[in-house]
């Protein structure tokens, strides 16, 4: 996956046409060349370093994160430097690993940028924040309905656990658990710690009226989260927050959030991670649904399966920011990279 | 140690105190999980209005006021906001144009699109679905003549604007020259608010689209008809797309795709109305009805 922002260098031209001009231009979505299966790498402005030929070649151990998912994992190469690997997941009888893509090590949209990026959407495009969170909850929920699709799941009842924290990460998980409720899933919310903002109150209220309970506390002993639940959406910290665990109640949960065995699906950031630097101990999704654009930590991201959710983007947000999003196909707002 | 079901119960506790009319208590008793036809509970529901109408296995059709009904209780009791529904109905009007107008199917050389926004909320969803049918692969273009002064109508406008959606500032003079420029038309003039007599500017505008002959995909209503009875001189459109239930005025609805819309209704609310929805298909946000 390739973000390349290099700024102050010029950059050659696109092969398609970029500005419509004063009649209505060929729209960009449909034009753009046919881009293979997750992120095309732009001309790197430094050669990227080789691909290492074969298997461990960082003197580090490498632990891989304790979980237990329901097929046996390999045991997972450290990324060399700069260059970001994904595991894929093993298919039935234990297949090796596909040989990995090599992604060139450019940076992806640091958190400033990401911020900015909100800006500019709330200021010059004037979109609500209602609005913004509007989308990107129901996205996250249409990548979990993909993740983990109803007749996949273990459980006999489709439970999924959506914790929330204090901020906007917390609302849009609450937006998440509302579309999860009218797409059949029945989730259970935790939020502790209530924002006393009275846009966020409203999506409370959403979810209280769509029969969604809400915890009272979350279960220090993670048997019983891991017996009640099929997944545990994570909604707690997001981009904005500070690296490290945190106040309470995030803490805590953190703490219990690591030591699950079920998958967690992390909106945006793992929460935990430092946006750019990425975790190291904190906790390890199986999923990660990046908004807008993939944060400079989801580098580090080691798990399953890594939606982005920025298909309403508005073309210039995304020439501005040099994003190079994937095709979205038909009509989805998230796609799997 | 208490089971995970005890859990769930001390969880349950707290939940907010409920309304009354629910078909299911708390727990995970039957209904959920199992049967995806929210609606269909057992007869502890309050009837509201008339009876049904006809439908593809009892959904209901709303009368106007019900319509107001259902929308005021969604803002004051469970505090949606006008644009967090809008963004959603405008979605579900582009997706319902994408599956029902694929963009190869234009006989036109692009997939041009004219979205003609009244200036009520009808307008408003009509600029989150052009928007939305940009991002989708269509080439929209707005007529917007009446503008309401509220933030969430300029916000709209820009979003749309800096999407370089262009605004026309007039519009086609001949429903031909509609014709040879578009291959669709949106119609989200008018609602299920609309009573009364059309005021300019779209008094002319209908006339000119009644002679239209590319399809035409109204949002709701189409504009111009009474919202229960129906016009039977009025606009014919081809595609439908009724938003959270549909209302009586599509009884009278005679085009090809009459498409459900709004995927947002709590449970709650679909059963204190008996609104009979069926299912959606997956996480689609639109069903298509007929």
């Amino acid at each position: 996956m390739c973000f390349s922002h290099v700024p102050g260098k010029s950059r050659p031209p696109p092969p398609y046409p970029t500005s419509p001009g004063a009649l209505p231009g060929p729209c960009l979505a449909r034009i753009q060349p046919p881009r293979p299966r997750g992120w095309a790498p732009k001309r790197a402005s430094r050669a990227c370093p080789p691909p290492r030929a074969t298997g461990r070649a960082h003197p580090e151990p490498y632990e891989p994160p304790a979980r237990s998912l329901s097929a046996p994992r390999p045991p997972a190469q450290r990324p060399g430097d700069g260059a970001v690997s994904q595991i894929l997941p093993v298919g039935g009888g234990g297949h090796p690993c596909p040989p990995r893509a090599h992604w060139c090590p450019l940076p992806l949209p640091s958190k400033a940028e990401a911020e900015a990026i909100e800006k500019e959407l709330l200021e010059d495009y004037r979109f609500g924040r209602q609005q913004l969170i509007e989308i990107w909850g129901h996205a996250c929920a249409v990548a979990v309905t993909k993740a983990f699709p109803l007749p996949s799941l273990p459980r006999k009842q489709p439970t999924v656990l959506v914790v929330c924290g204090p901020a906007q990460n917390g609302a849009i998980g609450l937006v998440c658990a509302r579309h999860l409720r009218s797409f059949d899933y029945e989730p259970t919310i935790f939020y502790p710690k209530r924002s006393p903002d009275p846009l966020y109150r409203d999506f409370t209220t959403q979810c209280e009226k769509m029969d969604i309970p809400f915890l009272s506390y979350l279960p220090t002993e993670v048997q019983l989260i891991n017996d009640a639940y099929n997944a545990v959406v994570d909604a707690v910290l997001g981009a904005e927050a500070e690296a490290g665990e945190g106040r309470e109640p995030c803490a805590a949960i953190l703490a219990t959030l690591k030591h699950i065995r079920i998958p967690i699906v992390s909106l945006d950031v793992p929460s935990g991670w430092d946006a750019e630097s990425g975790g190291s101990g904190g906790i390890s999704p199986d999923v990660l649904v990046s908004l807008a654009a993939p944060k400079e930590c989801a580098r580090r991201f080691l798990g399953r399966q890594h939606f982005v959710a920025g298909r309403f983007l508005p073309y210039d947000v995304q020439k501005k920011f040099e994003l190079n999003p994937p095709e979205y196909p038909g009509t989805e707002c998230v796609v799997a990279l | 140690m208490p089971g995970p079901r005890a859990l769930l119960g001390l969880g349950l506790l707290v939940a907010a105190a409920r309304a009354g009319g629910r078909c299911r208590g708390w727990g995970w008793g039957r209904g959920w999980g199992q049967g995806r036809e929210w609606g269909r509970c057992p007869p502890r529901r309050t009837m509201h209005g008339p009876s049904a109408g006809p439908g593809p296995k009892g959904l209901r059709f709303l009368g106007q006021e019900e319509a107001q009904a259902i929308d005021q209780e969604l803002f004051t009791e469970y505090k949606f906001s006008v644009d967090q529904l809008m963004e959603l109905a405008g979605l579900s009007c582009a997706t319902a144009i994408a599956k029902a107008y694929p963009p190869s199917s234009f006989t036109t050389s692009q997939p041009a699109v004219l979205v003609v926004c009244g200036p009520g909320n009808n307008g408003g969803d009509g600029l989150v679905c052009a928007r939305h049918l940009k991002m989708f692969g269509y080439l929209p273009t707005v007529y917007y003549p009446k503008r309401p002064s509220k933030p969430l109508f300029e916000g709209l406008t820009i979003q749309c604007e800096k999407m370089d959606i262009p605004f026309l500032p007039e519009f086609p003079a001949e429903a031909a020259f509609i014709d040879e420029l578009y291959g669709l038309v949106v119609d989200a003039i008018f609602g299920f608010s609309f009573k009364g007599a059309v005021r300019e500017p779209f008094g002319s505008i209908l006339s000119t689209l009644e002679r239209v002959t590319v399809p035409i995909a109204s949002i709701d209503i189409p504009s111009g008809w009474d919202v229960e009875k129906g016009k039977a001189d009025g606009l014919q459109p081809d595609m439908l797309i009724s938003l959270t239930a549909p209302k009586k005025a599509a009884t009278h609805f005679a085009g090809r795709y009459h498409f459900l819309g709004g995927r947002f209704v709590p449970p709650a609310l679909q059963e204190k109305y008996a609104l009979n929805l069926p299912a959606y298909p997956g996480t689609d946000c639109v069903l298509q009805l007929t």
